[in-house]
């Protein structure tokens, strides 16, 4: 889509995005327009903290910290393209009402005999106490607001990516206004909220599931069941702050991308393994682990 | 004050998203012309295009530094609308430490009541959150009710309770465990706004300022209501023993009022050491606090203990000889 710009009047695109800088006048350009069935107005924003310069010490950071079987290059790669990015998504909330069934270990002790070889080869009986569980049924329900639900809803930025860089304070969410995202990049939503909703209501019921667990009475428990029914569901247009960048370690490989959370500096990426570590590795486990079992086998000597 | 629409607590001017339910509240519609267009945000000092500053969180202009003031997010700290005046005045405060003094059992110092100097006495209008909520709780719990080879059985249920009143400190002055033997003697009955003039007689006192900010208090009612409801729901278990009673509220209707309680903060100085007690401010019979210990006496009981012990084994020693 094409604007003029709001400075110099030149032509602008905004192609997936909902900001551009003028490559004639450099002025931060934000695209305002009412809001349309697939291309929501953003209700709130949760903004940056800190700068590209905040963001490259983060990495540095990190990229240091790597494990021994990283690619040692990538403690020596080169950056590229740092880009701070308003990623669209949507914060979901719900009550949730849920029905679960669970079996109930409860702990009990029981004193046993049982039977011993004295020193003089006579069997001897004696008694010890056991732990056991018994195990009973209970069904029942549990209910709350599941809140603070993110899901993606960025072409550019995949719902697993921004859950690892999460959570973000939402104390410090603020309502959206154009002042806050000009001069940065900011995507425009480009996922159905129907796809955006039904995902957020799988990591509702999986959140459910994680507060059953801790709900749930006795010592332990098995066979845990449950049935979550949403209702008063709230879907809100947000804009979260991510640093997304490439890390090239290899001219032969791709570029490794690190998501790095614009608010709260979490970094999520994946390292790629130096193999020859890793075999090495490997390699030197089985010889300990044979000379140990050849010190353990040879004093007895051979069978027989 | 408007309501949220799903869970009807109250919304407070500024909140972007119910305290409770987190439901967003929604914007004021804009008033919009309908023509998409690109536009640029412009410094007011000096008319250059503008970008937001992560460091100035505000729009800051690359030319002339000026930052441009936008709508921040509202996280004030909190101020009490309500006061309870004291009931207790400065002497019958003074005659409350005394007597309690006078109580102070066995191992107290016998010249404590007369020789204890009385350095300060302040009256303190202490911050708090009064609350007032209504919920679906469901529990679950071990009781012995319906037990087999183990002692315990699990059970589950659910009930519906009001919460009225609840006191949830928020106070920088007191302890929590101060506030807590407080609480339960107030007459909130009697509260008045802060603003109130003082009537003749009436004990004049600071009024605390709240220790948390609006954000961070709601994590600290929704715990305090928690609590109480584990409490709340401890006669609905069945059997005469319980164990791992858990709880989980979905609330609704919940509104808050921020309320300055009174009480009197002694500190007194007993041969050198300070010591400091607490008088409530609406009865002068709640008096609690610290006090010395005569350590001669301590040291002589125990005399006596172990004397009787060396003796008692003395006789049991000679009987198994």
């Amino acid at each position: 889509m094409t604007f003029a710009c709001g400075h110099c009047g030149a032509g602008l695109q905004f192609t997936g995005v909902r900001t551009e800088t003028c490559p004639y006048c450099a002025s931060p350009n934000f695209v305002e327009r009412p809001p349309a069935a697939n291309q929501p107005h953003p209700e709130l924003v949760v903004a940056f903290t800190g700068d590209a310069s905040v963001a490259r010490r983060k990495l540095d950071l990190w990229l240091g910290s790597r494990t021994w079987f990283a690619d040692a290059r990538i403690k020596r790669a080169r950056i590229e393209d740092l880009r701070g990015v308003y990623v669209p998504a949507y914060l979901y909330s719900a009550v949730a009402h849920t029905e679960y069934t669970v079996s109930i270990g409860e702990h009990y002790t029981e004193i046993e005999t049982y039977e011993t070889t004295g020193a003089e080869g006579k069997k001897q009986t004696e008694t010890r106490s056991v732990t056991r569980t018994e195990y009973r049924p209970l069904s029942g329900n549990h209910v709350g607001y599941v809140t603070d639900v993110l899901a993606s809803a960025s072409a550019g930025l995949a719902h697993g990516e921004l859950q690892a860089v999460e959570p973000y304070d939402l104390l410090a969410v603020r309502r959206y206004s154009p002042a806050i995202i000009t001069g940065w990049i900011a995507e425009e939503f480009s996922r159905e909220p129907d796809d955006c909703r039904r995902v957020s209501r799988g990591d509702a019921v999986d959140e459910v599931g994680q507060r059953l667990r801790r709900f749930l009475p006795g010592d332990s428990h098995s066979d845990l069941a449950w049935r979550t029914t949403v209702s008063w569901e709230s879907l809100a247009p947000i804009l979260v702050p991510v640093w997304v960048l490439a890390v090239r370690y290899r001219e032969d490989k791709a570029a490794l991308r690190v998501v790095i959370n614009g608010q709260t500096g979490a970094i999520a990426g994946k390292v790629p393994l130096a193999w020859w570590k890793v075999s090495l590795a490997i390699a030197v486990a089985a010889v300990v682990i044979a000379a140990v079992i050849v010190a353990i086998v040879s004093p007895g000597g051979p069978p027989g | 004050m408007t309501a949220c629409t799903r869970c009807e607590t109250a919304l407070e001017a500024g909140d972007l998203r119910c305290a409770i339910c987190a439901l967003p509240v929604p914007a004021a519609a804009q008033p919009s012309d309908g023509k998409p267009r690109a536009q640029v945000l412009r410094c007011g000092e000096c008319g250059a295009a503008v970008a937001f500053s992560a460091e100035a969180q505000a729009p800051r202009c690359g030319f002339c530094g000026h930052a441009m003031a936008i709508e921040q997010p509202v996280d004030p700290i909190e101020a009490a609308r309500l006061r309870l005046p004291f009931s207790v005045d400065r002497e019958a405060a003074e005659r409350a430490l005394r007597g309690w003094l006078g109580r102070r059992g066995w191992f107290a110092p016998e010249a404590l009541s007369s020789e204890a100097v009385l350095e300060s006495l302040t009256p303190l209008s202490w911050a708090a959150w009064l609350v007032n909520a209504e919920a679906l709780v469901t529990w679950t719990a071990d009781s012995d009710a319906g037990a087999n080879r183990s002692p315990w059985a699990p059970h589950t249920g659910q009930v519906s309770l009001g919460f009225h009143d609840i006191i949830v400190p928020a106070s920088r002055g007191l302890r929590e465990a101060e506030a807590r033997q407080l609480i339960p003697y107030y007459e909130l009955g009697r509260a008045v706004g802060v603003d109130r003039p003082l009537g003749a007689g009436e004990v004049a006192s600071a009024i605390e300022s709240f220790d948390a900010q609006r954000s961070a208090a709601r994590r600290h009612v929704q715990d305090a209501i928690e609590a109480t409801a584990k409490v709340r729901v401890e006669p609905q278990i069945p059997g005469r023993r319980y164990r791992n009673v858990h709880v989980a509220c979905l609330l609704e209707r919940q509104t808050t009022e921020r309320i300055a309680l009174p009480a009197w903060i002694l500190a007194y100085r007993y041969r050198g050491n300070p010591y400091r007690a607490i008088v409530h401010g609406q009865h002068a019979d709640v008096v609690f606090g610290q006090s010395p210990i005569d350590w001669s006496k301590v040291g002589a009981l125990l005399a006596i203990v172990a004397t009787i012990a060396a003796i008692v084994a003395l006789v049991v020693l000679l009987r198994l000889a």
